[in-house]
Formats: structure tokens, C-alpha cells, sequence
């Protein structure tokens, strides 16, 4: 169809020339007569006047946003899975305010009716007694979990955060092609997306009446607040961890609501209450909002072979301790066959029919169902009964019958038959098109909505937006990201001006300072980890570079020195014969992992420096030859780890988990000195190795102004290894690690020290003791060792 | 029949258990018409921190244990008083097999007794193309279900070997099925996926078993080993029906029931999440002890 210009001439007039919605489709920018619809027209005018090389710069801008924020999810394909940057589609979806209300009451009401469902399914079950649902459905299903039945949910509710996915038919109207239960997904990600297209179209977008969304995530906090059980419980988010395709998006909510982001081993259930492992202790949990399924939370109860869950969590759930939003089973609701019997349940369980229609369903079980789809093959998709997947995520297992056509129509018809009880037949989605942006101009492509839901105090709330997925064809099937779809912004458009407040919270609240987070042990092994691996890493560069300029120096691998510091190298896990060996790649590989699975606790930048670190020095690896240029390529990756030290050291917050960072770098700084002066300090040492400890030592100033002499023995033990104000000495570094420690829970109780406080004043004053002509290359040994120890001590007193 | 059960587990490890969550299921079962449970108790050593009573969707009673010092040994022991009812061999009133099917689809519930938990694939038994054609092959046209039962439970005990050393607890019923050799919770497993996959529902039993000594010879004492066996149902009339296909016979007098669900995951006896470094070795000793009425 022709687009009906409300624009005799100009910019706006010229980009929508050539827009055509596909014939039969319904599309959002132009209605059924080819006018363009009244919510876009300011939008599209807007757009129509940026210059080429302008929205260049704009896409840039959301783009670069994305990246710097680190949206990423994480995409399977048969060789392993990968992260993959946000697909931010370039031209928002717009929504009419009174169109919104119209869905919203729609998604509501279905909100209520699944409640309603999970508790009949979950209680007395009244659909199947009454034959309204098949009971071999509800019984064959994985997600409906028979340790939860007639389990009710503390407070009552069973669903409290869900999704559908919803696309507009071919009649205009709107239709419910999946409800999301479990645990759904895509709320970080909505966010992210708004803050990148709302910079692209930074002036637009002010005044554009747009609803926000930070009100609906405040309001959802504050419900989740108000079902924990006291102030000193507290709420969290328990995620499957980092190998999961959306953690991104769980650390991200972690940090943007400020609650605790959670692993199943984190946890432990002891006398039916769930307690959080922290430095500190047990802490106890009372509201957990699980981005996990839920067969995995607990191994004990649910699937035997999880090794993401907690054992006991049904037995606390069974206690009524703990509220799981959702509550463990809800995802049998996301079931496709249950879509077939949705209208009758909402007779049966509401007294009404459903307000928004989901998309046609037949279950192949019954015989005039599994006829109806036989005859209409040419429009279904067949697929799995039970499956949870959205329609249009279709796997090997779901066909279209379309393909079906010219084979025997016999085989279809066996088919059904035989396996009927295990097949549905859906009418193939067939959803409106959206105006995408590809080569310079605006394309019709196929788009479905993904919209969000909380229950409140005030009842169910709908998210003013959410993301719509929009195809990369015409092909209806090829919206899912994991197919190369992207994910557009949904602007609600308001006739008037729009609330724009923060998560933070309006003005008028009194204000109270939040509970300090707890510092899960796991979190702070990682942090501890992350420390001694990039201070690993800094200290192989080090050693390195100075490899490298001797070499230049000397041409002469065989030097005395280059040998002695060869040697010394193969202690330490580097090869000198590669000018990036694999020890220092491991130790970066170390720090990065580390880091992965506390995205929550520290800022995205430090994880960006991190990872461009690791990137670079692998491109190294596979360029660099020895001596000068390697020495060159060393220098490069200090600065760029400096950088990461900095921004970790200048600038997170100094709570316990800092702590257990900086443990990590004076614990390993000081034991990767020691060595280096048992070796180089050695009173054996080659001549020039006094001047390559100082270098390496990264002192090589301080020496200059602290003694004005040739270097000695004397003066690098003394520079390096006593004194107290040289953060390179090993003395310092202990000095540090004595006070990060004493500032550690339970570091004293009634004015005794603990067992760790004991043993590293006891290293540092062994060492303080010494003087430059008693410290020599065994006690040095003997000092690593002990530092060594107090590592596993560390271990031992806080991460269990 | 009176009986008196002594059952001691024994678990050892290598390197002592940090901590650990355990449900068990290990009491004779209280089963009105079936079983009476006189007496009963179960200790644990060490004692553990947490002990309480649970109850499981197939209304199995069971015992959910954690511990939190660490140990390097748990003893289990229950002493229990039961009286078994020896039901009377009924007579086969059950549907031919192709109406099985309805007579389940009329069955409007998801109680624990409800045949539609019993269809299909459970985390450890699933029907298989093989297993199906056996059972089929074992059964002939128009046959009952409660005779089909029988059938492929005879046809499984002729072609089966028992054998301790050919499986473990953890082989898949499919290779244990391949091997033909196995132990009774694998002649058990292999029953059920062949009775499912010819539509019939069929769940898995524990218990024990009276066993006589051979003739002229003692008792010998901790001699008894936990058993397993198969429940189908059978259509409305007949209800759930239990099959022994290690011994090839309707289960009576001499079976004492200690739980029931869809395969072993359900029943295990002792079910347990620990933290342990080495390896761990376990025993069994039981006794089933008939008594004599008089003392009755």
C-alpha cells in the first residue's frame, strides 16, 4: 500500500515516499488506508531532517553507549556460545498512549487469570476435575513440580515479575503469542536500550512525552522490599551465573536496583531459613528473585544433577521462609499447549472471557482438534506440546505444515495420530511490520513486543515500553535474537507531558540510608582472586620488559644475567623463550574470569580496561619479535594495567569487597618481591642483577634520590624489601595487608585478635625486624612461604 | 504375616563430610488394608543437626536430615514391627490393552494414585523404541492389561540375568536393558518403560523381601537386601496391581512396602546433597524376620 503523504513536500515527505507496508500486513507507522499514524508524525519529521552523516554520528553515540556499558547476551551456536553486543535496532517503536491502556488492560487481566491458574495447578486443581484441562498435560510436564504441590507461597502469590510476548494480527488487533513465568527476561536489557536511543535522539526525546521507566522499576523495588521480612532480611537476586545467556542483565538489575546478585552456592538453608554465605557469616534471605529455572534451585528436591542450586530451598519454600518471585513451578504456565485451553480457563477460573486473545492453539490430543489442524496444515505450525519456547523460537522439533504440502498427506495424518498427545498445532504467527532503518532508508520489517509486568500493592502494573524484537526479513520467523533479529525501544507517546522521575525516588520521601550490602564469600573470593591475578599479570610484564631491553642491550641470550633471569622467570610460570608466555596470558585469563562473575560489584569500566588488556595482549602474541620490540609492546600493556589499577583504586567505593581486591594485589605484590630479591639480591647474582631488581622494582628514582651511591646488596634489600614507605617494598605492602585485614568482620572480638590478625602481625614484624645485612635469600624464602600462608588462611577464615 | 525389620546403613568416607542434606526414606510404609506399621524407629549417628518429618507428593513419609560438623561415617538404623495383609489373588478384570487408554483419560485428577503421573518419560525411566518392541513382542492381540503385566514381567525374568557386578545404582535403565543383566531396581526400571511404552501405567516400589533360607541351613543374619518392584494400573476396576519381575511373581505376603513413585529417583532411600573430597564406600545389612503368630 501506498503511503498516503500527510506531507505535500519535504524531508519527511521524501523518507516515507518509498515506505510500502507488505500487502495484507498490518504495519505501526501507517494505518490501514496508508496514512501514517499520528504518534509517529513528530518522530518522523524529526528524523527526516537529521542529515546522513548526523544520524551516522547519533547511531554511533547510542552504539558506543551500549558497548561502554558492556550489553552484551550471550549467543549458542553448535561450537559454543559467544557474547554478542546488544542488537539496538535504530528506529524506536511508537505506541499511542490510549492504544497502551488498551494492552495494558488486556495484559493485566491475563496476569490475574495465570495467577489463578498456578494456584488451581498448584492446589486443587479444580480445571482438571472438572475436564476442562487434560490431566496427562499438567502431569507430563517438567515444569510442573510435584514437590510444590499444595505448597502455598508465602504471602500468597505465586507470580510477582512476568512477561508476554505480544504482535499485532492480521486484523490489527493484538494477540498473546507467549507468556513468560519462569524467570523472564529482557527488563535489563528494555533499560539499556531506552538510555542508548534516547541518545541518539537526545533532542528529540525531552519532549517527546514519552513515559519513562524508572518509575516502574522503583515501584517494583519498593513491593520487593515490603515482602522481606524485617530490616535485617534482606533480598536478592539468585542467578545462574555467568555461563547464563542474560547475566549481563542480572548483574545489571543487581546494581541498578541495589540488591545483592546471588549464586545457588551462595546460599545455604539451615533450620528452614535461607542464609546467604558472606564474609561476615550467615546472613538470612527472605525474598529471592530468581533469574534461575526453577528444576534447578534446589538439587535435593527438584533436578538431582543441578549444580546451580541450593539444597533445602524447597523444604525453606515448604516453611513459608522465603518468597521466590516467581515461586518455584510457575514455569509449567508458560506450557504451549495450555494456550489452546486458555479461553475456557478464564471462563472457568475468572467467570470472563479473556480481554486480549492469545494466538490460535489446537492440542493434538483430542480427535476434532487434531482434525481441524490436519485440514488447515497449510497455515499451522506443529510442534512439541509441552515445549516452553515462544512460537517463533522454533526448533528442529516444531515444522511448519506448509512444508508438509506435497508430501503424502497420509504421513501427516499417521503422525498426528500416533503422537498426537504430544503435538499442538499453532496458527503461524503472522505479525505487523515496523519501519527498521537499513541502507539510508526506512524498510517495513516484522516485529513482536515484549512487554513487562509487576505486581504492586496497587495490583498488576504494566511497563510503559519494553523491547520489540524486529526481524532482520520479511520473514516473521526471524525475529529472535538468537536468529539475528534486533531490539528496538517502545516509545508510549503521551498527548501530555509525562512524569519523569528516577529510580532514585521523587523528592517528599524521607530519606534513609540503606543497610551497607553484604559481601557474599564467593563474591569476595573473586575480588581477592582478581587482585592477585592483575598484580600476577603487572609483575610478569615487568620482568618481561626488563628481559627484553637486556636483550636488545646484549643481543646475547646467553649473558650471564639473561640467563640468571631466565631462570628466575621459569619460578615464576613465564617461558622467556615467547615474548608473551602463556603464564602471563593465564594470569590475565585469571583476572578477567574472576572478574566475570562480579560484574555487580565493580563499574563497567574497570571490566572494559580488563578485557581490552587481555584482547591486546593476545594480538601481541601472535606479532611480536624479541627485545626492543617486545620491550616496546610491554610498556604499552603496563600503562594499560595501570590504568585498570587506577580506576579500581581511585575509585570504588571502599567497602569489604575493595578489601578483599586490595588483599589480593599487597598479598601477591609482596610475595612476587620477596621472590624477586631471593634471586636477583642473591649475594650469587651476576653482576647488573642489583640494577635489573630495582628497575623491575619499578624504583629506579626512589633509589636515585634515596642513595646517592652505586646500588649494593644494602641498598636494594633496603629500598625493596624495608621500607616503609616505598609501595614496592615488601614491608609496605604488609603494612597495607595488616590494615586491610584488621578492618575485616571479626577481625577482633572482645579485644582479641583472630587467628588471621595474629599470624600477619606476626609476618610483618618478623620482616619489620630486619635489617638489610640480616635479610638474606633464605629468609626471603622462608618470608614468601609464610605470606603464602596467610593466603590460605584467608581462604580458610572467609570464603569456607 | 508379622514381621520384625532391622535395616542398618552404613556410609564411610575417605575424608570426613563438611556438611550435608539428606532425605530418607527408609521406614516401612503405613498403608491402610495393606501394611500396618506396629512399631517403628530410626537412629542416626552422629546425630544430626536438623531432623523433621516430611510427607512427599506420592504421600511417601520420609525424613529430612542436615549436618553441619563434619563426619567421615553416618549410621542408619530402623527397627520396625509391621503386619503385612496378604491380599488374595484376584481375578482379572482388567480392559483389554487398547482400552486402557480411555478408561485413563476418564481419570479426572493429579492425586498421588492419579495413572497420569506414570506415562511417559520420569527423570530415570524413560520408554525406549527397543523396550517398546519387546513388550510388545511379549504380549499378544487383545490381551488384558493386568495379563499383559504379567507377561512382559515373566518374559523379562526368563531373558534377564541377575547379576550385582553388571550395574550400578546410577545405569541408565536403557544400558542396563542392552546388557540384559542387572540387579532388581534394573529389572524393575526396564519393566516400567516396557509397560509405558505399551500404555501402560507403571511406578517403582521399595521394600523389602522375606527370603527363606535353603532348606536344612540357618538364617544367616543381615542375609536380606532392600528389594524393588513394579505397580501398574490396571483400569478402574482393578486399580494398581505390583509385579516382582526379579522373581517373576505378584507381589503378596512376603514383599513389605517401604515407598512408591515413578522410578528410583523418587523412592531412593537415602537421597543426599554433600560436600565430600574422597571417595565414599556404603552397607547394607537387613533382616526380615518373620515372628511367629503366637507371639502376635
Amino acid at each position: 500500500m501506498e503511503a498516503r503523504n500527510v506531507w505535500k513536500e519535504g524531508p519527511a515527505a521524501r523518507l516515507i515516499a518509498d515506505y510500502h507496508a507488505l500487502p495484507g500486513v498490518p504495519d505501526e507507522l501507517l494505518d490501514g488506508n496508508g496514512q501514517i499514524r499520528p504518534v509517529w508524525t513528530r518522530f518522523i519529521e524529526h528524523f527526516a531532517r537529521i542529515s546522513p552523516d548526523d544520524l551516522a554520528l547519533r547511531f554511533g553515540r547510542g552504539e558506543q553507549y551500549l558497548r561502554d556499558a558492556g550489553v552484551f547476551y550471550r549467543q549458542y551456536d553448535p561450537h559454543g556460545s559467544t557474547e554478542r553486543g546488544w542488537p539496538m535496532a535504530r528506529i524506536p517503536v511508537l505506541i499511542e498512549e490510549a492504544e497502551w491502556n488498551h494492552i495494558a488492560a488486556g495484559l493485566r487481566h491475563r496476569a490475574e487469570l495465570l495467577e489463578a491458574l498456578a494456584a488451581d495447578l498448584y492446589g486443587p486443581n479444580r480445571l482438571v476435575a472438572g475436564g476442562h484441562l487434560p490431566a496427562s498435560l499438567i502431569a507430563g510436564s517438567r515444569e510442573w513440580l510435584r514437590p510444590l504441590v499444595h505448597v502455598p507461597p508465602r504471602g500468597g502469590n505465586y507470580l510477582h515479575f512476568i512477561a508476554f510476548e505480544i504482535g499485532r494480527g492480521p486484523d490489527g488487533t493484538w494477540w498473546v503469542l507467549g507468556d513468560r513465568t519462569q524467570a523472564p527476561s529482557g527488563a535489563g536489557f528494555a533499560l539499556e536500550n531506552r538510555v542508548a536511543t534516547s541518545r541518539v535522539y537526545s533532542d528529540f526525546f525531552t519532549e517527546s512525552h514519552v513515559h519513562r521507566l524508572a518509575g516502574f522499576f522503583r515501584t517494583f523495588r519498593d513491593t520487593l522490599h515490603g515482602l522481606s521480612s524485617g530490616p535485617e532480611s534482606r533480598l536478592a537476586i539468585l542467578t545462574p551465573g555467568p555461563l547464563n545467556e542474560t547475566y549481563f542483565e542480572h548483574a545489571y538489575i543487581a546494581r541498578y536496583l541495589g540488591f545483592v546478585l546471588l549464586e545457588g552456592e551462595d546460599l545455604v538453608v539451615e533450620d528452614g531459613r535461607v542464609m546467604v554465605r558472606t564474609v561476615a557469616g550467615l546472613e538470612p534471605v527472605s525474598v529471592l528473585w530468581r533469574r534461575l529455572d526453577s528444576a534447578y534451585a534446589d538439587p535435593l528436591e527438584l533436578d538431582a544433577n543441578s549444580r546451580l542450586g541450593t539444597p533445602g530451598l524447597v523444604s525453606a519454600v515448604r516453611q513459608g521462609s522465603v518468597t521466590l518471585v516467581n515461586a518455584l513451578g510457575t514455569g509449567v504456565l508458560e506450557t504451549r499447549a495450555l494456550l489452546a485451553f486458555m479461553p475456557r480457563i478464564s471462563r472457568e477460573l475468572l467467570g470472563q472471557p479473556l480481554e486480549m486473545p492469545n494466538i490460535a492453539t489446537w492440542w493434538c490430543g483430542q480427535p476434532a482438534e487434531r482434525a481441524h489442524v490436519q485440514a488447515n496444515l497449510e497455515t499451522m505450525m506443529i510442534g512439541p506440546a509441552l515445549s516452553t519456547r515462544l512460537p517463533f523460537e522454533s526448533d528442529e522439533t516444531t515444522v511448519l505444515g506448509r512444508k508438509f504440502h506435497g508430501q503424502a498427506g497420509a504421513s501427516v495424518a499417521a503422525w498426528l495420530e500416533k503422537d498426537g498427545a504430544d503435538l499442538v498445532g499453532q496458527e503461524a504467527v503472522t505479525l505487523s511490520t515496523t519501519p527498521a532503518y537499513e541502507d539510508g532508508r526506512l524498510v517495513p520489517r516484522p516485529m513482536s513486543l515484549r512487554v513487562y509486568l509487576a505486581r504492586t500493592q496497587q495490583g498488576w502494573q504494566v511497563m510503559p515500553g519494553g523491547f520489540a524484537r524486529i526481524g532482520r526479513s520479511d520473514d516473521a520467523s526471524a525475529i529472535a535474537m538468537q536468529r539475528g533479529g534486533s531490539a528496538a525501544d517502545v516509545w508510549i507517546v503521551s498527548d501530555r507531558p509525562v512524569d519523569t522521575e528516577t529510580v532514585q525516588g521523587g523528592s517528599g520521601r524521607p530519606y534513609t540510608r540503606p543497610m551497607p550490602a553484604v559481601l557474599p564469600s564467593r563474591a569476595a573470593d573473586n575480588l581477592f582472586w582478581l587482585g592477585r591475578y592483575t598484580e600476577r599479570a603487572e609483575g610478569a610484564l615487568r620482568l618481561m620488559r626488563a628481559y627484553h631491553i637486556r636483550l636488545a642491550e646484549t643481543a646475547d641470550p646467553d649473558s650471564p644475567l639473561l640467563v640468571h633471569l631466565e631462570e628466575h622467570l621459569k619460578t615464576v610460570g613465564l617461558d622467556a623463550a615467547h615474548c608473551v608466555p602463556a603464564g602471563l596470558l593465564s594470569s590475565l585469563d585469571g583476572a578477567i574470569n574472576s572478574a566475570g562473575k562480579v560484574r555487580d560489584q565493580f563499574s563497567t569500566d574497570g571490566w572494559a580496561a580488563l578485557a581490552d588488556l587481555a584482547k591486546t595482549s593476545r594480538r601481541f602474541s601472535r606479532t611480536l619479535s624479541p627485545g626492543d620490540d617486545t620491550a616496546r609492546a610491554m610498556s604499552v600493556l603496563l600503562r594499560k594495567i595501570t590504568g585498570f589499577a587506577g580506576l579500581v583504586h581511585e575509585n570504588m567505593y571502599r567497602f569489604t569487597g575493595w578489601r578483599f581486591l586490595s588483599i589480593g594485589r599487597s598479598l601477591e605484590r609482596s610475595i612476587s618481591m620477596a621472590s624477586l630479591l631471593s634471586c636477583l639480591a642473591d649475594a650469587e647474582a651476576p653482576e647488573g642483577a642489583l640494577d635489573l631488581a630495582v628497575e623491575v622494582g619499578d624504583s629506579v628514582m626512589s633509589h636515585r634520590r634515596r642513595y646517592s651511591v652505586f646500588t649494593s646488596r644494602e641498598t636494594v634489600l633496603d629500598l625493596l624489601g624495608l621500607d616503609s614507605l616505598n609501595p614496592r617494598s615488601v614491608l609496605y605492602q604488609l603494612t597495607e595487608l595488616r590494615n586491610h585485614i584488621s578492618f575485616l568482620p571479626n577481625a577482633e572480638s572482645h579485644g582479641q585478635l583472630s587467628e588471621l590478625s595474629r599470624a600477619v602481625l606476626q609476618v610483618h614484624t618478623s620482616l619489620a625486624v630486619q635489617t638489610p645485612g640480616t635479610l638474606d635469600a633464605l629468609m626471603l624464602n622462608v618470608l614468601r612461604a609464610e605470606i603464602e600462608a596467610l593466603s590460605d588462611l584467608i581462604g580458610a577464615t572467609y570464603i569456607h | 504375616m508379622l514381621y520384625d525389620i532391622r535395616l542398618k546403613i552404613t556410609y564411610s568416607y575417605d575424608r570426613p563430610a563438611i556438611a550435608g542434606r539428606h532425605i530418607l526414606r527408609l521406614m516401612p510404609a503405613d498403608l491402610p488394608g495393606v501394611q500396618r506399621r506396629i512399631s517403628g524407629a530410626l537412629t542416626i549417628e552422629p546425630n544430626p543437626a536438623e531432623r523433621r518429618d516430611m510427607l512427599d507428593f506420592f504421600q511417601n513419609a520420609g525424613v529430612e536430615i542436615a549436618f553441619r560438623e563434619a563426619h567421615d561415617e553416618i549410621v542408619f538404623e530402623v527397627k520396625s514391627r509391621v503386619e503385612r495383609v496378604a491380599e488374595a489373588p484376584s481375578l482379572d478384570i482388567s480392559p483389554p490393552l487398547p482400552q486402557l487408554a480411555r478408561e485413563i483419560a476418564d481419570y479426572r485428577g493429579l492425586d498421588a494414585q492419579a495413572p497420569h503421573h506414570f506415562l511417559g518419560a520420569s527423570p530415570r525411566t524413560a520408554p525406549s523404541s527397543a523396550m517398546t518392541a519387546y513388550a510388545e513382542e511379549a504380549i499378544r492381540p487383545g490381551i488384558t492389561a493386568f495379563s499383559a503385566v504379567c507377561a512382559v514381567g515373566e518374559a523379562l525374568n526368563r531373558d534377564m540375568t541377575y547379576d550385582p557386578e553388571a550395574t550400578d545404582v546410577d545405569t541408565p535403565t536403557e544400558e542396563a536393558f542392552a546388557r540384559r543383566h542387572g540387579v532388581c531396581q534394573d529389572f524393575a526400571q526396564i519393566m516400567i518403560a516396557c509397560l509405558r511404552g505399551i500404555g501402560i501405567p507403571a511406578g517403582y516400589v521399595s521394600g523389602f523381601l522375606r527370603t527363606n533360607p535353603p532348606p536344612g541351613k540357618p538364617r544367616l543374619e543381615g542375609a536380606d537386601a532392600m528389594h524393588a518392584w513394579v505397580r501398574a494400573w490396571c483400569g478402574w476396576q482393578t486399580g494398581w496391581i505390583e509385579y516382582d519381575p526379579t522373581n517373576a511373581l505378584i507381589v503378596g505376603a512376603d514383599h513389605i512396602l517401604i515407598a512408591r513413585g515413578r522410578d528410583y529417583g523418587d523412592v531412593s532411600p537415602v537421597k543426599g546433597v554433600l560436600k565430600i573430597a574422597g571417595d565414599q564406600k556404603s552397607e547394607q545389612a537387613v533382616d526380615v524376620l518373620p515372628v511367629p503368630e503366637v507371639v502376635a
